[in-house]
């Protein structure tokens, strides 16, 4: 998937199409446009088919490029209208009919019709897509679109579906039978270059259907620069010098160098939806001593050294104040879903050392070097894994580390390039412990499904269990499944509050910090509205532009 | 020239040694209130990211970096030395393929290889052990160009005048190698293990700026090169850049060595 698009022959025909594009729109112009706007992807997208993206960098050019019926504002959370320019959900939830704006084009001006947005939705549910959307309509071979007219569409589902609205925010509409890899769309941008490991290049789409209060075409940047770099340093470099109008996510460390240098353009937001997590495995497969698993599989164990554990060090320390101590799968961010009653486990090693002490662990040896033994008298010490070239995650895992010698655990730190760890995470299960992160992109739980079912390849502590391993974890599955079928808010608010009470108690993840959402932001970019949620500064891309250039 | 460099080299190799194991002296131990703080009476050289003692971890990666560095050059020396002189003087059936092993050893990607082979390693082995097995594999995957030269100078003693005139007296091969050809070849083994010391110094050190060297708590020259990665720190204190000083320093006495060792 990952190539460059075009061949030598058009790489030279695409600027001058796009020229003789320019120079066709200049005219309804009031002023020349402004410069555009860049910023770096960290890396390569795994592809611009907007049906199957399944990667963070893939899923932000579909946001810049794809034309959707409705979309989600990212700062106020409503559902909006976009290519429909209205749309109803019958009272059973299992229909939804949108109706189109009028004159709708796409960027290579050929028209827009119901039958190009039924034609991209079914691309969306065929199994031969493997669009990875298609999970979320539940049963995707049992819906049907139908084009009644040209300005008409509707979806009938097989049953209701909480947040069916938001769904439509991820399907790109495609030209019918053509579809282009965001050449051509119906967004704000399309595709104009890429060079694997250095760029993505969009322009603006002449075709947009969107104006601003005055009657001016959107978006206003002209174009968009997407380099491929991985290297914070070189990242907060290029936006030093101006060569980037946006800093997204630094590290800590560079964060607060920008804080320091430039505090206009440093932007803190708070804590993020995202998590960050170290769990045991518990995989009855994993090719661990039969005491080991049974130490992961005890509640108190894992309780226990969750106790232990200072989270407010590791924000201090890990990621020097830019994050939150965590306790819950649910960030306090998320206020919707956020349960604030649910009780902390506050740090505390005598209630840790009497929890182990409970479940029939002992400690041998005394002064600066106890040794935890089991009930059958093995001294309890794990590896904790984690993945290499992340700063922060090595200090807490360094920090933990510490937390954990006062109950007389010994651990061993483990950091393997990322492919090695995902192999032995999902494949040969050989691990004891992992640290790693959570990216939260959809702050609604049910996006969280894979994570939480007991038979998800993704259930990362025991995947794909055949049946629930233990009672708790059965009552997971069926809140889980509760909410994603109740009719009413309050229905699912009550069975997402029963899975954090539960993972509250179990403890299956011990979660630490909510990393906080870190910007920088050029001071001479205007119309920024920052969002904790993705695309986060970018969202309202079509109404950024440079201060001193709006038409 | 080469007389002092050796003493400062062992000053330094004394200092790094009452340095790192002083009585209460913690590498790992972390005073997470004076986190990444200036030089004080308690931490001389100031500490860390994570409030642990500056000048212990210098001292103890010092040490580690100059133990593991002579060990495995001393074992790579040995093995070239072996392979080298059995492919020029042992039977001669065994000469293509020792010195094709050579080369096979030498197109390796010892980089990956050194990944592959640190990511198979059971997860809970001890950081000193990983430590070890760091420089056991340097080792292994050092020795062929040293065994290439080996064998170059050990092939002209094959018609060498007194290599006949120990035969024709009788001499056995054991007391040729022990009493005429190893002595030789001092000469030749002699730089090559001054060169390798730096030579795995820097592919540790490599390997921690990679996050793939010496595991956390124990501390490394690379893993503490790879806190200077990047600017953000640079406006601390000058303390930061101790780890950099002190394998700068002894880079260039091992490079003084090598270099009067060869002219003389």
């Amino acid at each position: 998937m990952k190539r460059a698009f075009f061949s030598p022959r058009s790489r030279l025909a695409a600027p001058l199409l796009s020229v003789c594009l320019l120079l066709v729109a200049l005219p309804a112009r009031s002023q020349a446009p402004g410069p555009g706007l860049a910023w770096s992807l960290g890396y390569d997208p795994e592809t611009f088919d907007p049906a199957k993206v399944d990667d963070q960098a893939s899923e932000l050019v579909r946001y810049l490029t794809a034309g959707v019926l409705l979309r989600v504002n990212r700062a106020t959370g409503a559902v909006e209208p976009s290519l429909a320019e209205s749309w109803a959900v019958s009272p059973d939830g299992r229909t939804a009919t949108f109706h189109l704006r009028r004159g709708l084009l796409f960027s290579d001006g050929l028209p827009l019709s119901a039958a190009d947005v039924a034609w991209s939705i079914r691309r969306v549910l065929a199994q031969e897509t493997a669009a990875p959307v298609a999970e979320e309509f539940l049963r995707p071979r049992e819906v049907s679109v139908e084009a009644p007219d040209a300005a008409t569409v509707i979806v009938r589902l097989p049953a209701r579906l909480v947040e069916l609205d938001h769904i439509f925010d991820e399907v790109a509409i495609e030209p019918q039978n053509r579809p282009s890899a965001a050449q051509v769309t119906a967004g704000p941008f399309r595709l104009a270059a890429y060079q694997r490991g250095q760029f993505v290049r969009l322009e603006r789409n002449p075709h947009y259907w969107k104006h601003d209060a005055s009657g001016a075409p959107l978006p206003y940047l002209p174009s968009l620069q997407l380099d491929i770099v991985a290297s914070d340093e070189q990242d907060h470099l290029r936006f030093a010098r101006g060569q980037y109008g946006l800093l997204n996510q630094p590290s800590p460390d560079y964060f607060n160098l920008l804080a320091r240098t430039m505090p206009q353009a440093a932007h803190d937001l708070g804590p993020s939806l995202n998590t960050e997590q170290l769990w045991f495995n518990q995989a009855p497969t994993a090719p661990l001593p039969a005491y080991e698993k049974q130490w992961f599989a005890t509640t108190a164990f894992r309780v226990a050294v969750s106790r232990a554990i200072h989270r407010a060090d590791l924000v201090r320390l890990a990621y020097a104040g830019h994050a939150t101590p965590a306790y819950g799968f649910i960030s306090p961010a998320n206020h919707a879903w956020y349960d604030p009653r649910l009780e902390a486990p506050h740090e505390d090693v005598t209630a840790a050392r009497a929890l182990l002490a409970s479940a029939g662990f002992r400690r041998a040896g005394s002064g600066s070097h106890p040794v935890l033994l089991d009930p059958t008298g093995h001294p309890v010490r794990f590896s904790i894994l984690t993945n290499a070239g992340n700063a922060p995650r090595a200090r807490m895992a360094t920090l933990i580390q510490q937390d954990l010698q006062a109950l007389g655990i010994e651990t061993t730190l483990v950091a393997l390039d990322f492919p090695a760890l995902m192999e032995r995470l999902m494949h040969t299960q050989n691990y004891e412990a992992c640290l790693l992160g959570l990216a939260n992109v959809d702050p609604d739980p049910n996006a969280a499904m894979n994570l939480w079912l007991s038979s998800s390849p993704n259930h990362q502590w025991s995947p794909s269990e055949k049946v629930p391993a233990t009672p708790w974890e059965k009552q997971i599955d069926v809140a889980m499944r509760a909410q994603a079928t109740a009719p009413t808010f309050a229905e699912r608010l009550r069975a997402v509050k029963q899975v954090q009470a539960i993972v509250a108690e179990q403890q299956p993840f011990l979660y630490l910090v909510y990393p906080n959402v870190l910007y920088g932001v050029s001071p001479a970019l205007a119309g920024v509205q920052l969002s904790i949620l993705q695309p986060g500064a970018v969202w309202n891309i079509d109404t950024l532009h440079w201060a001193k250039r709006k038409p | 020239m080469q007389r002092l460099a050796l003493t400062l080299l062992l000053l330094l190799a004394l200092s790094a040694l009452f340095l790192g194991l002083r009585p209460h002296a913690s590498y790992s131990a972390q005073d997470r209130e004076q986190a990444a703080a200036g030089a004080s009476a308690l931490h001389p050289a100031g500490t860390d990211a994570l409030g642990r003692d500056r000048l212990t971890r210098v001292a103890v990666a010092a040490l580690l970096g100059l133990t593991g560095a002579v060990s495995a050059a001393t074992l790579t020396t040995v093995i070239a030395a072996g392979v080298g002189v059995l492919a020029a003087l042992g039977p001669s059936f065994l000469e293509g393929p020792l010195l094709l092993l050579c080369d096979a050893f030498l197109a390796l990607p010892w980089l990956f290889l050194l990944m592959m082979v640190r990511s198979g390693m059971p997860l809970g082995t001890a950081p000193l052990l990983s430590a070890a097995a760091t420089f056991f594999i340097l080792a292994l995957l050092g020795w062929p160009a040293c065994a290439r030269a080996v064998h170059a100078g050990a092939a002209r003693m094959r018609c060498a005048d007194w290599m006949t005139q120990g035969r024709a007296g009788g001499l056995r091969t054991t007391q040729l190698m022990q009493w005429h050809v190893l002595p030789r070849l001092g000469s030749l083994l002699s730089p090559q293990f001054l060169i390798s010391v730096p030579a795995f110094l820097m592919a540790e050190a490599n390997l921690g700026t990679l996050g793939l060297g010496v595991t956390e708590p124990l501390p490394s020259w690379g893993s503490m090169l790879l806190e200077l990665d990047h600017s953000a720190v640079m406006g601390g204190s000058l303390w930061i850049y101790l780890p950099v000083v002190s394998l700068v320093g002894t880079l260039v006495l091992l490079e003084l060595l090598v270099t009067e060792e060869a002219r003389a």
